[in-house]
């Protein structure tokens, strides 16, 4: 049996956007999975902040805050008791949950939606309250796998705008998305993956001096991985 | 803290499930109602109920008239003696019980007391040429005096075996009032004297006293006894529905990958559904034992007795609480389907059950299932139970069912917690 992922070795810059592209199938999900402790690595080493994912996974997962593409969410809570409940989780006490939820349900637009349930929310609103519960522990790494699937564009600028805030304030973010064309705007480095191994890596810049140049970061993707259909 | 949240959303989840409200105390308080009055005539004695018989008398002599008394004075027995105002014949009677529209029919056959009267003169005539005391007789081969008694196919056995018990009962008495008449004449030869009466029922009395602590004659196991603590078990064990479905449901929303993605122990996320849930499970006990109290004596029904160990009542609803979150638990996080978990659930519960004796008591069953229950967590409560409510038992009586129900719970809620952190990190 192949390896889902093999011969994989890439490192995210500290403070930066990283986009971890590739087609379906090349391996992203399960280089999230390791990353976050989800599945257990057979060889090789992931570290994250100079700590080990298999032996302190727990450290790190205090240090990561993951937004799943699949919204990881009570849906018949409402957003503030969802919220509430994941704070208590990460170890929030008290007015500091107060102050927590405020803020980032005024900043995702969702401060009058608080309290209904989830279930009753849109597309766009429930990527967004899936977004803030990746944040309430204010974590220095960020996963993010597809996070503005099936969200209008005000709820997309809102996520894309707020990731940028965050870089700005030192958070790293680790992105996976196949919307090429945001992962160009957003991110500062990438790393392409094709069947489980690395294939390129590097600014966009870099990337596209590396391999026989074109025009953006879809062209090079096509160029490296093909246009055959994967699924 | 963290499992004090895991509580709330759970309660705050359950709150908003109103089919799982309803399947958690509704159902059940419906279940064991309907369940006691379906049963309520198969628990009861003959001596509790009153069945009609039908009563052919060809005899119209002092043995039938003696028998017919007898069954009027009985609480238990309805005696017919005519049918839609004509006097009862052998052949219609036997129609109407064939028909099923009567339980049983008496029919006491024409000379009875003639042949019955001269069988005991002629044992008599035996007795007395035996020891020299009278001519010799002619053996007494003459056939037996037939009394018959028909049965619908459906009586239960012991209201046939008490129904021929007591015509043989009333006919011995009368056999031995003559027998001593025919004595006494042959004693007292032509000498008119006063006839001596002997009542042989003064002679001996059987006491029937429930053998329990505290002297509490006359409880037996009866409907209500037997199906309010048998089927509150039966719908503790049953909160498996709503939690091995809220469990999985959270495992493929999403929700619990969430939570394996925060830092820290799971146990908080599961000790905190095992608390609410076993909170969940000694509220169906309470208000099961409420409808037993309260609402089976307003519909004919027994009102269910407790017992005076409220110690051990609250002790064995616990155990048994504990006992039906834990395994519940262990389906919610052993399989990965609500399909899966809720048809092995319902199946593997239904069959604790009946192994357990909440169907039929255990005593009632053949000997191979008798030693096979011992074994289901639910025999274990319900015999708890029943040495609490109808033996009025000591703590200290019912402890070793307790230890093995705390066990029992122990054992799945730590094969709980190593499942579900094994699939943590898979």
């Amino acid at each position: 049996m192949n390896p889902a992922v093999d011969q994989l070795s890439f490192n995210v810059p500290e403070g930066e956007i990283f986009g971890l592209l590739g087609p379906n199938g090349a391996g992203k999900s399960t280089t999230l999975m390791m990353l976050c402790g989800l599945l257990k690595i057979s060889a090789g080493a992931i570290r994250v902040f100079g700590l080990d994912v298999d032996k302190e996974g727990a450290e790190i997962r205090r240090q990561l805050g993951v937004a799943p593409q699949d919204i990881a969410l009570f849906p018949n809570l409402t957003a503030r008791e969802n919220l509430v409940y994941f704070c208590r989780m990460y170890g929030l006490k008290g007015h500091v949950i107060h102050e927590v939820l405020h803020h980032y349900l005024e900043v995702f637009g969702l401060l009058d939606k608080a309290n209904m349930r989830v279930s009753h929310f849109s597309g766009g609103m429930k990527r967004r309250l899936n977004l803030i519960a990746a944040l309430l522990h204010h974590p220095r790494l960020i996963v993010l796998d597809e996070p503005t699937t099936g969200v209008d564009v005000q709820s997309r600028n809102m996520i894309l705008d707020y990731m940028k805030k965050l870089r700005m304030e030192g958070v790293t973010i680790l992105y996976s998305s196949h919307l090429l064309e945001e992962a160009e705007k957003l991110c500062s480095q990438f790393a392409i993956i094709d069947e489980g191994r690395l294939i390129a890596s590097g600014t966009l810049t870099e990337m596209l001096a590396a391999n026989g140049g074109g025009e953006n970061l879809e062209q090079l993707f096509l160029h490296l991985t093909g246009k055959g259909i994967r699924d | 803290m963290k499992v004090l949240a895991t509580i709330w959303k759970e309660f705050l989840l359950l709150l908003r499930d109103p089919g799982g409200l309803a399947l958690i105390f509704i159902m059940p308080l419906a279940l064991v109602i309907v369940m006691a009055l379906i049963q309520n005539n198969t628990f009861r004695e003959f001596q509790e109920t009153r069945i009609d018989v039908l009563f052919v008398d060809e005899d119209r002599d002092t043995l039938s008239g003696h028998i017919e008394r007898s069954f009027q004075a009985s609480p238990n027995l309805h005696l017919i003696t005519a049918v839609s105002g004509k006097p009862l014949t052998k052949d219609a009677a036997r129609r109407l019980v064939q028909s099923g529209d009567y339980q049983a029919a008496v029919i006491i056959p024409h000379q009875a007391t003639f042949d019955l009267r001269e069988k005991t003169k002629r044992a008599v005539d035996e007795l007395f040429a035996y020891y020299g005391l009278g001519p010799a007789t002619l053996a007494n081969n003459t056939p037996a005096v037939e009394l018959e008694i028909l049965f619908d196919p459906a009586i239960k056995a012991n209201y046939k075996q008490a129904l021929a018990s007591a015509v043989e009962k009333m006919v011995t008495g009368v056999q031995a009032e003559w027998l001593t008449d025919a004595m006494q004449e042959r004693f007292s030869g032509t000498e008119p004297k006063q006839k001596i009466k002997i009542d042989f029922s003064r002679m001996i009395h059987i006491n029937q006293t429930v053998a329990s602590e505290n002297e509490r004659a006359g409880l037996v196991l009866n409907a209500v006894q037997h199906n309010v603590p048998a089927w509150s078990m039966f719908a503790m064990f049953f909160i498996l529905f709503p939690l091995a479905g809220n469990f999985i449901k959270e495992r493929e929303e999403g929700s619990m990958l969430r939570l394996r993605l925060i830092s820290g122990s799971q146990f908080p996320v599961i000790a905190g559904k095992f608390i609410f849930y076993l909170f969940v499970c000694l509220l169906q006990l309470v208000s099961m034992i409420s409808i037993g109290l309260y609402v089976m004596p307003l519909i004919g029904l027994s009102k269910l007795v407790l017992g005076t160990n409220s110690l051990g009542i609250a002790l064995t609803g616990l155990a048994v609480a504990m006992a039906a979150t834990g395994y519940g638990l262990l389906i919610a996080v052993y399989f990965r389907t609500p399909q899966q978990a809720l048809s092995f659930g319902s199946i593997s519960v239904v069959i604790l059950a009946a192994l357990g004796g909440v169907w039929v008591p255990a005593f009632a069953m053949p000997q191979i299932m008798q030693n096979i229950s011992p074994y289901s967590p639910l025999n274990w409560g319900l015999e708890a139970f029943n040495d609490l409510f109808l033996r009025n038992a000591s703590t200290s009586v019912i402890l070793p069912d307790l230890v093995k129900l705390v066990c029992f719970s122990l054992v799945t809620l730590a094969a709980s917690v190593l499942i579900h952190k094994s699939r943590t990190v898979s």
